[in-house]
């Protein structure tokens, strides 16, 4: 059984001009001990997703509309808002992606890092304070005992986020959600705080889910991918599959768009046509073949998703034999014809099971 | 400092610019300190090129921009644009300036007026610098809508309903209708989508080639500004730190801050990751209020020497257009530290 499943989860949201579907029949899970990335533009529901497993969605306007989000088997998304509670900071954790406006500006560092502590794991006042300042040193802040007593305002955007992972690993926590934990960040910053969330993972052996717009920081932290479009998974692979050979369009878009460090010509970027989709009018079809190059008629029903082997599966009719007729393939991914599972079949994250 | 390799004419020079913002405190206000924003900046643009200026956040290449444009006055130095000092031009004589350079702002949500269709945001400049008006006006707000990849019917619309991509090609346009030779473009695609980020680079690119324009391109992001630039400037707290054509920058970077810079990036490959080798640098960006003495990255730099926290390392030339400011790469004969061998640097 998997750690963390989220099985066809629908979350919508009411707005004035109709409902908006953020996330639209997402499903994936997750084991103890690996990493999963999930990458997508804005717009493409990555952080309701996050936000309907800590069930920390505003309702209303929110609405969790379908699906369960399992942790070891049970539906988190029946739990009670005080079971919640219990679950929160303890089993799940979150870091969240402005260090700035997360911390509370008016307790300091250590209160914040020792009221989860206090609440889950049921310490007295010195044995919290001394795992606060365990906590502030292990995430390398230096003087913890000194930063203990400091309030936010007086930390750097770096020092304030490495606050935030302090306070999210505090109780051990079975699976961490870190929201772009980097976003705000400037880049040597950004390497240190990576450097310390593969530290921490290799450490504590918690399950990561990080959300995150930056391929390159997916490719260097993150095991497995899944890429996301307009509320739902359109390829999900082991890194190298997802960066090494990407089968959605959308996937290959996105890493032809990119201008890179290491490109040796600078050959013009091949940008990705069109508008991001509006999510007040998903369509039926692929939610992408507005903007898709090899768009074919059959696109604009349902697509289930296809199996490449290994863990690796897309959601996109090219891969499908009844198309074996119109398809243009991309030219260097001319695949053997994929076992088709026309039935979408629910992602399983098997490789994680070795740890 | 032109040690030149190849010809070309300056268009823009800077030359030992500053920019403070002073600090007041207390009840009457006194002057207590100074932000130090740009603290002594000499760099050069040729007509056509494209001139890098990356840095993190505090490093003053925001600032540097603006005081370039003269939309902030420099507190000491010289921006020779053409051979003329734009500080020391009349108000007349700024606004005939305005023709000549233009900015692109970074946030498409908040740099266009909401109030205003789009026609009359592209149009205004048309306007107040007396270009066209009435039915020549409305026709060139068009063209300049085909130019940057919109319809003319969007000129009836308003910004609110843009996607971010499409308001950034309205700033663009905005900027391109006085028809100038020179633009800032102030993190033009930080605030994008990926995929998006894509189209406005190519376009820039594709306007650059068209008008013969030269533009000043303020990033953080090095892989977007090794896309677009002929020439790359290091900023770290207010002071360059190396200058050199791309590709001498990108490959062999002499500074150790541009070095652990790049080796911060990371590569969306994760075979080339496995194989890198990271220089991860320790501590904080210093407060440009209370720089660090002497060299100011001498506080995270893992090869600092007693000089380097006394003594302020000039801009010196090794090779052909690149210069650098480091006292271990002047004692070691313009050669590169090699910082991933040095000793073991902990975050």
């Amino acid at each position: 059984m998997a750690l963390l499943e989220v099985k066809n989860l629908r979350v919508g949201f009411k707005t004035d001009d109709g409902f908006v579907s953020a996330v639209n029949g997402l499903s994936y899970s997750v084991e103890s001990g690996s990493t999963l990335g999930i990458v997508g533009e804005s717009g493409s529901g990555k952080s309701v997703n996050a936000l309907s497993i800590m069930r920390l969605i505003p309702m209303p306007p929110g609405r969790i509309e379908g699906g369960s989000v399992e942790l070891r088997g049970e539906n988190l998304l029946q739990k009670s808002e005080a079971e919640m509670r219990k679950i929160r900071g303890n089993d799940i954790a979150m870091i969240f992606q402005d260090p700035m406006t997360s911390l509370n500006p008016v307790l300091t560092v250590g209160d914040q890092i020792g009221e989860s502590i206090q609440l889950h794991l049921k310490l007295n006042k010195r044995d919290t304070l001394a795992k606060t300042v365990d906590m502030l040193r292990l995430v390398r802040i230096p003087l913890p005992e000194k930063r203990v007593r400091e309030y936010p305002h007086q930390l750097s955007g770096g020092m304030r986020q490495r606050v935030m992972i302090a306070m999210a690993l505090a109780c051990d926590p079975d699976v961490l959600i870190a929201d772009e934990p980097t976003t705000a960040l400037d880049v040597t910053i950004q390497a240190q705080i990576i450097e310390l969330m593969n530290e921490m993972q290799r450490r504590l052996g918690s399950a990561i889910i990080l959300i995150t717009h930056d391929l390159g920081v997916v490719a260097e932290t993150c095991r497995y991918v899944l890429v996301m479009y307009a509320g739902n998974m359109v390829e999900y692979g082991t890194a190298e599959q997802i960066f090494g050979q990407p089968k959605h369009p959308y996937t290959m878009g996105l890493l032809a768009s990119l201008p890179r460090l290491d490109e040796t010509e600078h050959s013009r970027l091949v940008p990705i046509e069109g508008q991001p989709p509006n999510l007040l009018h998903i369509p039926t079809g692929c939610a992408f073949a507005p903007r898709c190059k090899y768009r074919m008629p059959i696109c604009d029903s349902p697509v289930p998703l296809f199996d490449f082997g290994a863990g690796h599966v897309a959601r996109c009719f090219l891969y499908d034999e009844r198309t074996a007729g119109e398809r243009k393939l991309p030219v260097e991914s001319a695949p053997e014809v994929p076992n088709s599972a026309t039935s979408a079949k629910t992602v399983q994250a098997t490789g994680a099971a070795a740890s | 400092m032109s040690p030149d390799g190849k010809p070309g004419v300056d268009l823009l020079e800077v030359r030992d610019l500053y920019k403070y913002f002073p600090i007041h405190a207390g009840i009457l206000s006194r002057h207590v300190g100074d932000v130090r924003a740009v603290d002594g900046v000499d760099f050069t643009i040729r007509q056509g090129e494209t001139l890098g200026l990356v840095g993190e956040s505090g490093s003053g290449k925001t600032t540097a921009g603006r005081v370039v444009l003269r939309l902030l006055p420099a507190t000491k130095g010289e921006v020779l644009f053409e051979g003329r000092d734009v500080q020391k031009l009349s108000r007349q004589e700024v606004r005939k300036l305005r023709k000549e350079m233009q900015i692109i702002f970074q946030d498409p949500y908040a740099s266009l007026n909401p109030r205003m269709t789009v026609g009359d945001i592209v149009g205004e400049p048309l306007a107040i610098h007396r270009i066209a008006k009435g039915k020549a006006a409305e026709q060139r707000v068009q063209e300049l809508l085909r130019l940057v990849g919109l319809q003319p019917y969007h000129a009836n619309r308003y910004p609110h309903e843009f996607s971010g991509g499409q308001r950034q090609r309205i700033g663009i346009a905005r900027a391109l209708a006085v028809g100038p030779k020179f633009i800032v473009a102030d993190e033009p695609v930080s605030a994008l989508d990926v995929s998006i980020q894509a189209q406005v680079i190519n376009l820039l690119q594709d306007l650059q080639e068209q008008f013969s324009l030269t533009y000043l391109f303020i990033a953080h992001d090095l892989s977007v500004v090794r896309h677009i630039s002929t020439r790359v400037a290091v900023m770290y707290v207010g002071k360059i730190v190396e200058i050199a054509d791309r590709d001498a920058l990108y490959q062999n970077p002499l500074h150790p801050y541009t070095q652990a810079l790049l080796s911060a990036i990371p590569i969306p490959d994760p075979a080339v990751e496995g194989r890198r080798k990271r220089i991860i640098i320790s501590g904080d960006i210093p407060s440009p209020v209370n720089p660090p003495s002497g060299c100011r990255f001498h506080t995270r730099c893992p090869i600092a020497f007693d000089r380097c926290k006394v003594e302020v390392p000039p801009l010196k030339a090794y090779g052909v257009r690149h210069v650098a400011a480091c006292h271990w790469v002047e004692e070691h004969n313009g050669n590169a530290p090699d910082l991933t061998s040095g000793p073991a640097v902990v975050a």
